[in-house]
């Protein structure tokens, strides 16, 4: 899979996320700035209460800025409308979350086919592609199970194929490694890493994981809804 | 997005807490079922007193003089013209495939007398084999017999009559009443019959005596008061009477004669009909809305439980309308299932009961069976459930639609959810 590098950028441009928490308001997000191109292996760091989760947010079109722009592509999201936001996601988008989120009532198999279900794309199609990812990350053997059957780790990688099998541009992971044992970790950051070199899959963490600080190509630290410092490695 | 998708997930869904959707599809089947299964018997009810009180009356349909049914006069009768006009009309294929019955009657209001004394008396001439088809009082009979067409001078007595005039089987009796000349006229008749009924108007008055004697008794010859018409059941009668009003437009519009369908005719038992049927409404209107407070509870408890759930959906990809869908169809599923087994269970419980019927004296003791009259009429206690394909499927529709508007405001919910608040981990 090669993304049309020139068109698949991301943007933030001032970007401002402002709750109203009771009478207090909450900056969670403060004029952030941040081109994230193509390819890249980005991790956004930082303390709990740091602005990383709502930034992912809102580079995923799953919350609406206070004030800025985001741009996934060609696309600036603050004015798009709630269905082609989902459009957006479901063509573009891939999400890893922290707390696996896979759909209980689906096997693994089915989990990890849902977005591509979604897209109409063949049986066929969705079977190869699945086969090939549940392979390579020694998931054989586990596709018909439900996720209440399968361990965290395990449930973790059929979330990265759910996100990778349907293609997008751009995958969001929110600290995907906090609920796992240093071994999974490992496993899962380096299936990851794959993907994001054969495949040229954009990856976002957001973690506060040293493991996952130490793999990402870039770092950016956030403190208090702001960019601390934005690094990156050869 | 395939429609089949969200299907799937919706039932997976309602697969997943199998005991709440159990216990709300349980909720569904009984009230469905009881819907069905009392609707068809509160309209096989209402048939069966329609069929007792237009048996016991003047029919589904009458044809009749436009002043019969007020002055109830022997000079109020229809003409013999018209009497032909009216058989020939009832004898025409297109209604005569209609009809299972046709009796015309001549009722005359007089005094029977014997050597005990004298009382009022209700005297219906009758061509005998035509009226057998068509009355129930030839199923009643307790001594003797009902009429034969080769009768004379017989007279068919109801037990009251019976005992007040200290008749038995052979007796003579004395009919008198005013014939056509509007002279007093007397006719000497043998009991040959007696019936029970049930209803004392009926037992202590009513006496069936062959047509042919009223005609030489009144001079009246073959004129009729009415013609009475039976059909397979009362739902065919506006359409019949419809017909009868076009064939015989030309005596119609004369005022030589009226068609009048049973509700006209007997209006005190169309309105108690009604007052059942709108009582019966208010019942399923109850059990409508304790069957959509089932739904409601069942799908918006589902969709409270799945807040992350349904932030996933959208985050990958679905919309709010295709979230507000899965819902939507999970409650739609959820109805439309357990109303077909619940019709289906019900329409088997009403074929079980098409036979022999369903004896209301079993729930209320025999009390019931010798009480049930109402004025004149005596009301079968054994109810036949009356089965339609049309009512049930209008149960059905009137159920999936409370399926839908009860999962209007879970799915609304679903629709409308914060995406990243629902996806917040749990810390």
């Amino acid at each position: 899979m090669t993304p049309d590098d020139t068109r698949r950028d991301v943007r933030t441009d001032n970007l401002w996320k402002i709750y109203q928490q009771a009478s207090e308001e909450v900056r969670a997000v403060r004029d952030v700035t941040l081109t994230i191109q193509p390819g890249e292996f980005t991790a956004l760091a930082g303390p709990s209460g740091s602005g990383k989760t709502t930034l992912l947010n809102l580079i995923g079109g799953l919350t609406r800025p206070t004030r800025g722009q985001v741009r996934v592509g060609d696309h600036e999201l603050s004015t798009l409308p709630n269905h082609e936001l989902a459009r957006l996601r479901l063509e573009q988008i891939g999400f890893i979350f922290q707390a696996y989120n896979l759909l209980p009532v689906l096997t693994a198999r089915e989990n990890a086919e849902f977005p591509m279900l979604l897209q109409g794309v063949s049986s066929e199609e969705r079977t190869r592609r699945v086969d090939e990812l549940f392979a390579r990350t020694g998931m054989n053997g586990l596709e018909d199970r439900r996720p209440g059957k399968l361990s965290g780790g395990q449930q973790q990688r059929v979330a990265v194929i759910r996100a990778v099998a349907s293609r997008p541009a751009l995958v969001l992971a929110d600290e995907p490694t906090a609920n796992l044992d240093s071994a999974s970790s490992d496993a899962l950051l380096e299936l990851m890493d794959e993907l994001n070199r054969d495949l040229g899959v954009t990856f976002v963490f957001a973690t506060h994981d040293a493991r996952v600080m130490d793999r990402a190509r870039r770092l950016v630290r956030m403190v208090d809804g702001a960019i601390d410092s934005d690094e990156t490695r050869p | 997005m395939q429609i089949s998708v969200i299907v799937a997930l919706a039932l997976r869904n309602l697969r997943r807490q199998v005991r709440r959707t159990l216990l709300t599809a349980l909720a569904i089947i009984l009230g469905a079922g009881m819907l069905v299964f009392a609707n068809a018997l509160g309209d096989g009810t209402h048939e069966q007193w329609i069929d007792d009180g237009v048996r016991a009356g003047s029919g589904h349909v009458t044809i009749e003089h436009p002043a019969f049914r007020v002055s109830r006069k022997l000079e109020d009768r229809l003409a013999a013209d018209v009497r032909a006009a009216a058989e020939g009309a009832l004898a025409t294929p297109a209604l005569a495939d209609r009809i299972t019955g046709v009796s015309a009657q001549l009722t005359i209001n007089g005094m029977a007398s014997s050597a005990a004394g004298a009382r009022p008396a209700k005297i219906l001439a009758v061509d005998p084999q035509a009226e057998m088809d068509f009355t129930i009082l030839d199923e009643q009979v307790i001594e003797g017999r009902y009429l034969q067409s080769d009768d004379r001078l017989a007279a068919f007595v109801g037990v009251g009559l019976m005992e007040t005039l200290n008749l038995r089987l052979g007796s003579r009796l004395v009919l008198t009443a005013q014939d056509a000349d509007k002279e007093i006229a007397g006719q000497l008749v043998r009991v040959v019959g007696v019936f029970r009924n049930g209803a004392p108007p009926v037992d202590n008055a009513v006496v069936h005596i062959p047509l042919a004697v009223a005609g030489e008794w009144l001079g009246s010859g073959s004129d009729v008061s009415n013609i009475a018409v039976m059909v397979e059941d009362s739902t065919e009668v506006s359409s019949l009477v419809r017909d009868l009003r076009q064939a015989l437009a030309d005596p119609l519009d004369a005022g030589l004669a009226t068609v009048l369908s049973w509700r006209e005719a007997m209006p005190a038992l169309a309105s108690l009909v009604a007052v059942d049927q709108y009582g019966n409404y208010v019942i399923f209107g109850v059990l409508f809305i304790i069957i959509a407070l089932g739904i409601v509870n069942t799908v918006l408890m589902s969709v409270l439980h799945r807040h992350r759930e349904f932030g996933v959906l959208q985050a990958l990809g679905l919309t709010p309308r295709q979230t507000g869908a899965v819902v939507l169809i999970e409650g739609l599923l959820l109805t439309t299932l357990s109303t077909l087994v619940g019709v289906g269970l019900s329409t088997w419980l009403t074929w079980y009961f098409l036979g022999d019927g369903f004896d209301m004296a079993v729930i209320a003791g025999d009390s019931l069976a010798n009480n049930m009259d109402m004025g004149s009429v005596v009301i079968d206690p054994i109810i036949v459930p009356m089965f339609s394909v049309a009512r049930t499927l209008q149960t059905l529709g009137w159920i999936m639609l409370m399926g839908i508007l009860a999962s209007i405001y879970p799915a609304f919910r679903a629709a409308r959810i914060d995406v990243a608040e629902s996806m917040k981990f749990d810390r």
